[in-house]
């Protein structure tokens, strides 16, 4: 306790002694989803706490909002209140952050969002989006699915968090795309992992019991993708079982390495981060930016992995 | 209306989780094909291990008198230690290690409820919160994996067997057996029932109630490591909220296996039926192919219900007294 | 916020206090006894002596003179405005569950409540038959939302008093099953809310005051009136306090807990309404672990979980504690990791200080 304090004395020392020094230099404040949760929250966070430092012009405040929306949004109301330059979000949730939005927009605050998109109603109160394509992401595995399978086959699909929006537009990419694509594979069951590999994993034991024949799975991510290559595995079910994930892992990438894991989609947090502050800083200074600004993610599968470095986290 | 049930009346009355575990098994068995068969069964057994383990600690430390809500972070926290030292220092090193932690961790809880008498609830409740942000500091927000997956001896408690079954299942099974005979025949046992029973009265009767409440505590966190190493073994790897929630399941387990909140009573074995009873709900709605939120609506009846009846049999009458 | 000795005339507690001031039995053993007799005569100071007995306002001036000093935002009215706005979700429902825990009950399942009510507040407004009233069209759908809150209150209450099953238990059963109805009723979508006349209510501003600050003062202080000047109040510390006795006073325990239950319902979904107002829409997974903040709040408000002690001044010092912590530590940019260690480290301090210097007797140790 004592310690706690005694750090956090120094902390907003430094702190204080740091916003007395910069005169010119913008102040950007960030308000994430939930770091801690997965490497890639965190990497990010690294990764743009890093790019910021790098920059002698640049001074961030970060925070999580832990994924509660509330929490974000009083967040969001802290940035306004000490007047940042800009402010960067990365929504909890899509719908819920509109009016937050629309308040720093009244007051003047550029809103930049990151990693995934605000809902139609608030593309008007920002000044730009920066991040992947989930929906696109969502095309991609099932295109990857498709092929995989030759067209035809029996499939699982394990999805991210209930009610979060990368979860629902990865997933209705996804359905969508493979209707259309190949409307001979067919979906037995769609459940949740919660992005997490243990619960991916459970999920995908009660699938092998309840189907004999599974011939794809897809996961809302490589973590979870991993869960469920683990549960095959241990049933002596994951030969010739087609595996797609999203957002390629370490363990992701490995498990292809051996041959285990199909393919996925490969999005660097690192671009990520990098992506939202350079769009902030372009948006700072007065540069005609484009109102999405989607990243590059390119589908990896075992064929061109060679390409890719394998991911940080 | 039964209103009046006899106090010594029929012994079925007063089994009403037993009751309950037994109408659903025959429900799902008759509603999904998939449902009794060996497979199925294993899976839901070695499923339900890590939580039961948890809960069995559980269960002693409500028996006397306490509630352990960080079980679920102290999870996460024991869980990214050893898979995190597995490939730093070595298996063999990493589970005493991890297990010296949260046993400190344990101690932590023991001290502040045990021997400077807090209110467990908040204890823990505030521990939960101070443990989640330890693993946070600790991991640094990222992932562990184990790197060499096929090649560890660390396989076994989460992914091997012996004697053909599944190293979950043995060990939930014994540590259950070993559980029931500390708390039915050991001296330790008689011990934690009075100190939850009636504190005041286990003083003046000589029982050490700090200390006893204090090792609850320990018992509490050496299950949390032991489900941790079953954890860590199944996934190779670990998040950071891998245990998140976890401390509401294995409460409800709990309370399902008829262990009063207030102390003094419960059993370890039937704490073992709450725990399958609640995997075997998810695992069934699953394979009748309802949401996986159908669960939570059925548990929340069947939580109820359970409860109802052990407290109605235990006064003798259906409804409370309560004008 | 309201000045400390404008308040303290009104506070029961105060009325029973003898004439000679004694130092709370914890502080006076805990001193060395030269300076208990030193800080004795302090007491004769109206403020000074309602401040050791609410030693969460205490905690409350010791956390804003801090923030103040430390971050150049915190001192600020906006400031002001804004925690006043961010706690008021977890203050709402802090007011019902003091009275719940005055009682002697708990109740987890708020978090659920708090996201069923906001999904019907924002899912009705949008239904055909109201699509010509206009603005008008949010009233019904409020309304509904505050009757599901009051309603699954009462539902909760009912099944404690007809079951006689612990409260802790009905209720954590009530937490899953109401978030299950949560991602049935919503098909786990987010709802948005197209009229924006709704989530402009939350930036409306009467005065000085933001309007959902003003709801949640006005409320603090009706509950606060509630569990002080009327019967209802008396018998729900009867209640918490002795129950038998209360039986025997002729007070009629069930029909009694489940109004409060049905109070913390109302509270719970008016959370929930003007949280959805905030966001113009409304997620599955609102409120999750709300509960155990609020529980957190009252409890450092000095309201005690074996019932019959408890007020709202300290829910109040409570809620703004936690309140003005995370705002103070979002202002000062402390890492999300170290918050929680904070939080929790804190929430241990204060309760091992009360029972330290506030103590008076032991035990309390027990649900």
């Amino acid at each position: 306790m004592t310690k706690t304090m005694r750090f956090l004395l120094a902390g907003c020392g430094t702190l204080a002694m740091a916003t007395a020094a910069s005169a010119d230099t913008v102040r950007i404040g960030i308000t994430q989803n939930n770091v801690g949760i997965d490497s890639y929250q965190t990497t990010y966070e690294q990764a743009f706490i890093a790019a910021a430092d790098a920059n002698p012009d640049v001074d961030v405040i970060v925070l999580d909002a832990g994924g509660d929306v509330a929490r974000q949004i009083s967040q969001m109301q802290d940035l306004i209140q000490q007047q940042v330059d800009a402010i960067i979000v990365w929504p909890t949730d899509g719908q819920a952050l509109v009016p937050a939005v629309r308040n720093a927009h009244r007051e003047g605050i550029p809103v930049i969002v990151t990693n995934s998109n605000i809902a139609e109603a608030g593309l008007d109160f920002i000044a730009a989006f920066s991040g992947p394509n989930n929906i696109q992401q969502g095309i991609y595995s099932a295109e990857m699915m498709c092929e995989a399978l030759g067209g035809e086959g029996e499939i699982v699909q394990i999805t991210g968090m209930p009610g979060y929006t990368t979860a629902i537009e990865r997933q209705q990419g996804f359905d969508d795309r493979l209707a259309e694509l190949c409307p001979d594979v067919v979906q037995l069951d769609i459940q949740p992992g919660d992005w997490n590999r243990e619960r991916a994993q459970r999920t995908m034991e009660t699938f092998l019991t309840r189907f004999d024949n599974i011939d794809g799975v897809y996961s809302g991510d490589d973590n979870m993708g991993v869960g469920a290559l683990n549960a095959a595995l241990a049933a002596g079910r994951a030969e010739g079982m087609v595996f797609i994930g999203a957002t390629n892992f370490a363990v992701g990438y490995d498990a292809m390495e051996r041959g285990e894991y199909w393919g996925s989609v490969y999005q660097s947090p690192v671009d990520d981060a990098e992506a939202a502050l350079q769009t902030a800083l372009d948006v700072l200074a007065g540069e005609d930016v484009p109102k999405l600004n989607y990243f590059d993610t390119p589908k990896i599968t075992q064929d061109n992995m060679a390409e890719f470095d394998r991911p940080v986290f | 209306m039964l209103d009046r049930l006899k106090a010594g009346g029929p012994a079925i009355a007063r089994q009403g989780i037993l009751v309950a575990f037994i109408v659903f098994m025959i429900a799902f068995t008759i509603m999904s094909d998939r449902f009794m068969t060996a497979d199925n069964l294993m899976s839901v057994f070695r499923q339900s291990a890590i939580i039961g383990v948890m809960a069995l600690g559980v269960t002693i430390v409500v028996i006397g008198g306490n509630l352990d809500l960080s079980v679920g972070s102290m999870l996460s926290f024991a869980t990214v230690l050893v898979v995190d030292l597995h490939d730093k220092i070595g298996p063999e090193l990493a589970i005493p290690v991890m297990f010296l932690a949260t046993l400190c961790l344990g101690a932590v809880n023991g001290f502040l409820v045990g021997i400077l008498r807090l209110n467990s609830l908040i204890v823990t409740l505030g521990m939960l919160s101070v443990i989640q942000g330890l693993v946070l500091i600790y991991s640094g927000g990222q992932n562990v994996d184990i790197v060499d997956q096929q090649g560890t001896w660390f396989a076994l408690f989460g992914r091997g067997a012996i004697f053909g079954i599944a190293t979950p299942i043995v060990m939930f099974g014994l540590m259950a057996l070993v559980f029931h005979v500390i708390m039915t025949t050991m001296p330790f046992g008689r011990r934690v029932y009075a100190v939850g029973g009636n504190p005041t009265a286990s003083v003046f009767s000589g029982i050490p109630r700090s200390r006893v409440v204090f090792t609850t505590y320990l018992i509490s966190a050496l299950c949390v490591g032991v489900a941790a190493v079953m954890l860590g073994s199944r996934v190779m790897g670990s998040q950071n909220n891998v245990g998140q929630g976890y401390e509401l399941q294995v409460l409800a387990a709990v309370i399902l296996g008829g262990t009063s909140l207030l102390g003094g009573a419960g059993s370890v074995l039937r704490t073992v039926l709450g725990v399958l009873m609640l995997a075997f709900i998810q695992n069934g709605l699953i394979l009748m192919g309802q949401p996986y939120y159908t669960q939570w609506l059925v548990t929340w009846a069947v939580i109820i219900v359970a409860v109802w009846l052990d407290v109605a049999a235990k006064r003798g009458r259906l409804l409370s007294p309560i004008a | 916020m309201t000045p400390p000795d404008t308040v303290k005339e009104s506070r029961p507690v105060q009325a029973d206090a003898p004439v000679e001031q004694a130092l709370p039995q914890g502080l006076e053993e805990t001193l060395p006894r030269a300076t208990a007799d030193r800080i004795r005569p302090l007491l004769d100071n109206p403020v000074l002596r309602w401040l050791v007995r609410n030693p969460i306002w205490v905690f409350v001036l010791i956390v804003f003179v801090f923030f103040s000093l430390v971050s150049d935002h915190f001192f600020a009215a906006r400031n002001f405005q804004n925690i006043l706005v961010q706690t008021s979700t977890i203050g709402l429902i802090a007011l019902g569950m003091t009275l719940v825990m005055v009682n002697g009950n708990i109740d987890l399942s708020v978090g659920a409540t708090l996201a069923l009510a906001a999904a019907f507040a924002v899912d009705v407004q949008s239904w055909a038959v109201f699509a010509t009233w206009g603005n008008w069209q949010i009233l019904p759908a409020v309304c509904l939302a505050l009757l599901v809150g009051i309603g699954l209150g009462a539902l909760n209450g009912f099944i404690v008093w007809k079951t006689g099953v612990d409260a802790f238990i009905v209720t954590l059963g009530a937490m899953l099953g109401i978030r299950g109805l949560v991602f049935v009723y919503t098909g786990e979508q987010s709802f948005y809310a197209m009229n924006f006349a709704y989530s402009d209510f939350s930036a409306l501003s009467i005065g000085p005051l933001p309007a959902l600050a003003l709801i949640f003062l006005l409320c603090t202080l009706a509950v606060h009136l509630l569990l002080s000047r009327t019967v209802h109040g008396r018998n729900t510390y009867a209640v918490g306090g002795n129950r038998e006795a209360a039986v025997n006073a002729g007070i009629r325990v069930g029909p009694h807990m489940m109004i409060n239950f049905m109070i913390i319902g109302f509270f719970a979904a008016l959370s929930g309404v003007l949280l959805s107002t905030q966001m113009g829409a409304a997620t599955p997974n609102l409120g999750r672990d709300y509960e155990l903040w609020v529980i957190t709040a009252v409890v450092l408000g000095g309201t005690k979980l074996t019932g019959g002690k408890g007020d709202i001044i300290g829910t109040l010092g409570g809620v703004l504690a936690i309140g003005m912590l995370r705002n103070g530590m979002n202002l000062m940019n402390v890492p999300a990791f170290y918050v929680y260690v904070v939080l929790g480290s804190i929430l241990i301090a204060v309760l091992f200080l009360d029972k330290r210097f506030n103590r008076t007797a032991d035990g309390g140790l027990r649900l």
